[in-house]
């Protein structure tokens, strides 16, 4: 079986080369990096009472670090959405199902097993996996248009399955003691971003995620090649599903109430798609770069009313024109490997066009 | 219960989903797209229906027409301008370019018609006729013989008519359809409008039974692509016997104890999970 030697650009950055410009650009990305992981963890400190007390300059108010909570939210969910969608090609388009699971294994945990919220979270974390390792078996048989809207049936059927059922509190929902710490949560999505981006990396420099880009590109062949492709597909999978099902169960204490519409919002599904493809599907700064971005836009012109029509609007043109134009995200438009601006949009176009 | 008269609603509820499943097995095996606008596009026609009704006074099925060609030139630009430039590119592009325009389709809806619920009442609307111990509403049998009828004319445009085969040349092989001379994005345009032209008879017929809203097409996607499981892909004759099968099994799970309304689309992605593991090519489709 040849190898491939010509890189598949702009669908992973799995390896980067190592040159001495490579190793330089490292270099400054790390730094970068620190920096900007830095100021995300002291700004919001600047921004409690006591701080204020002391005469500390506001950077933030504490609006914008809500605003950062929900930004990191979306970077655990598109990141999450990446491993599956990304580097195994399996379009899921309900992975919202495993935010909803995950927020309401943590309602259930706390209000009616009196766990704490830490305890809520472990279940948080394993019950979505469960699920989807054991929903997976059927699921990830199927390939493309049956898999993706399979996939959103099952994000329908469960949450309205939950919605009748008594013991998930039916449709009144699930309120939970009180948890006031505004700080907390945004550490803790914080934290869940980190670990997000941090596993999609080890996964892209592993034989697993080798495994997965594999699958993506030839299922029969990564199978011939030796690669146990019912394995590694339930397993990203419900790697995915702990990863979302995480930040489900850091949301629903936040919230404090969940019920249908706040735990299975199929929106949460599109939107996080939107990010990862927006950013660069299959990278590791992909989602992340779309989540802040496509949140951004969003906050700004966020409205009610006929604005926040007028909002949505212009969400689906935004999504009509990246896929068109940008089918590869930022990420491969900014990479500095394909040819920017007209020429890249003229070749996107011949390549996908009749 | 009744069994008789639950199986007769469920045949005439069966008719709509014939309609509704048309349009969206023709754009899929044809041009490999599933349109998840395509329940949009269904409220499109709805509402045509009721300002036809409302400020002209004309009644819903002598309307159709109407709905077939606005639908059909509104499918046929969206191809044309819009989803031909991505129309090679992998299936997730298409999937969310269709989610793009849904979401753009459903909120100018919304900021034109508001969220308001709308219905068409037509001064037959409550008529019904009795067979034996079953009441059957003119209104839902006329619905049915009007989804047969676009059924035979699907059928015959694709199987008698050279457009029709030009629209299955392409769906067989593109690149060899192109070698005789077809042109494949006037193809692909005729075939989405066509499609279009489906989804706005199934919300006419929609809109003679049930108040519409602008979201209120969501749910039909989720069974129109049921529906095509159901029959098999690529067939005028699977989707309707698809149709009827789903709209039967939907009538009947709900009348089901413990089961009710609130399992609508729970129900729906049951038959589809059974289907697809059971019969994957669907009960009358092609092997694939």
């Amino acid at each position: 079986m040849a190898v491939e030697t010509e890189p598949d650009e702009g669908h992973v950055a799995a390896v980067a080369v190592r040159t001495p410009a490579g190793a330089r650009r490292e270099r400054v990305l790390v730094v970068a990096l620190t920096v900007a992981l830095a100021a995300l963890v002291v700004v919001p400190l600047l921004s409690t009472d006591q701080a204020q007390s002391a005469g500390l300059p506001e950077v933030v108010d504490r609006y914008a670090f809500r605003v950062a909570t929900i930004v990191a939210m979306f970077v655990v969910i598109s990141a999450a959405w990446n491993l599956i969608g990304g580097l195994a090609g399996y379009p899921a388009f309900g992975n919202v199902v495993y935010f909803g699971i995950g927020a309401y294994a943590v309602a259930v945990l706390v209000t009616r097993y009196h766990w704490s919220f830490a305890g809520g979270l472990v279940g948080a974390v394993i019950v979505p996996a469960a699920f989807a390792g054991l929903i997976g078996i059927p699921l990830l048989r199927l390939r493309g248009h049956y898999f993706a809207v399979a996939s959103l049936g099952v994000a329908v059927a469960v949450g309205e399955v939950i919605n009748n059922l008594d013991y998930f509190g039916g449709a009144s929902g699930i309120f939970m003691p009180i948890v006031r710490s505004d700080l907390l949560f945004y550490y803790l999505m914080l934290g869940a971003a980190l670990l997000a981006v941090a596993i999609t990396w080890v996964v892209l420099r592993s034989r697993f995620g080798y495994g997965l880009i594999a699958i993506r590109e030839d299922e029969s062949a990564a199978a011939v090649m030796g690669v146990n492709t019912t394995l590694y597909k339930i397993a990203a999978y419900a790697l995915s599903a702990a990863l979302t099902g995480l930040a489900g169960g850091i949301y629903a204490q936040w919230n404090v109430f969940v019920n249908q519409d706040v735990a299975f919002n199929i929106d949460v599904s599109i939107d996080s798609i939107l990010m990862a493809l927006l950013g660069g599907i299959g990278t590791i700064w992909g989602p992340v770069l779309g989540a802040v971005v496509l949140e951004f836009l969003i906050q700004t012109f966020a409205g009610r009313g006929d604005l926040a029509v007028v909002t949505q609007i212009g969400l689906g043109l935004l999504l009509t024109v990246a896929v068109i134009f940008l089918p590869r995200g930022v990420v491969d438009f900014f990479g500095g490997r394909s040819s920017l601006g007209l020429t890249y949009v003229k070749r996107t176009l011949r390549e996908s066009g009749v | 219960m009744n069994w008789g008269e639950q199986i007769v609603l469920g045949l005439l509820l069966g008719g709509v989903y014939v309609a509704v499943g048309l349009g969206f097995s023709l754009v899929w095996g044809v041009l490999n797209i599933v349109n998840l606008a395509y329940g949009a596009m269904v409220m499109v026609g709805g509402y045509l229906t009721w300002l036809l009704f409302v400020h002209g006074g004309i009644d819903p099925f002598v309307g159709l027409p109407i709905d077939v060609v606005v639908l059909f030139g509104i499918g046929y630009a969206l191809q044309y301008v819009v989803i031909n430039r991505v129309v090679r590119a992998p299936f997730l592009y298409t999937f969310l370019i269709t989610f793009g325009l849904d979401l753009i389709i459903v909120n100018a809806l919304l900021l034109v018609f508001k969220p308001d619920f709308r219905s068409v009442t037509t001064w037959y609307s409550g008529a019904a006729f009795a067979v034996g111990p079953v009441l059957v509403p003119y209104i839902r049998l006329w619905s049915l013989l009007a989804a047969w009828a676009l059924a035979a004319v699907m059928w015959w445009i694709l199987n008698r008519t050279r457009t029709g085969d030009a629209i299955q040349a392409v769906g067989a092989d593109r690149d060899a359809a192109q070698l005789v001379g077809i042109s494949l994005r006037r193809t692909y345009a005729l075939t989405f409008g066509l499609g279009a032209a489906c989804a706005g008879v199934a919300g006419a017929l929609i809109a003679t039974f049930q108040a519409i809203t602008p979201t209120a097409g969501e749910p039909y996607t989720l069974q129109a692509f049921v529906v095509v499981i159901l029959g098999g892909l690529g067939r005028v004759s699977a989707t309707v016997v698809g149709g009827m099968m789903f709209g039967l099994v939907e009538v009947l799970a709900q009348s089901a104890p413990h089961l009710g309304a609130g399992y609508q689309n729970a129900i729906a992605f049951g038959v589809l999970v059974l289907v697809l593991l059971l019969r994957p090519q669907g009960l009358l489709g092609r092997t694939l």
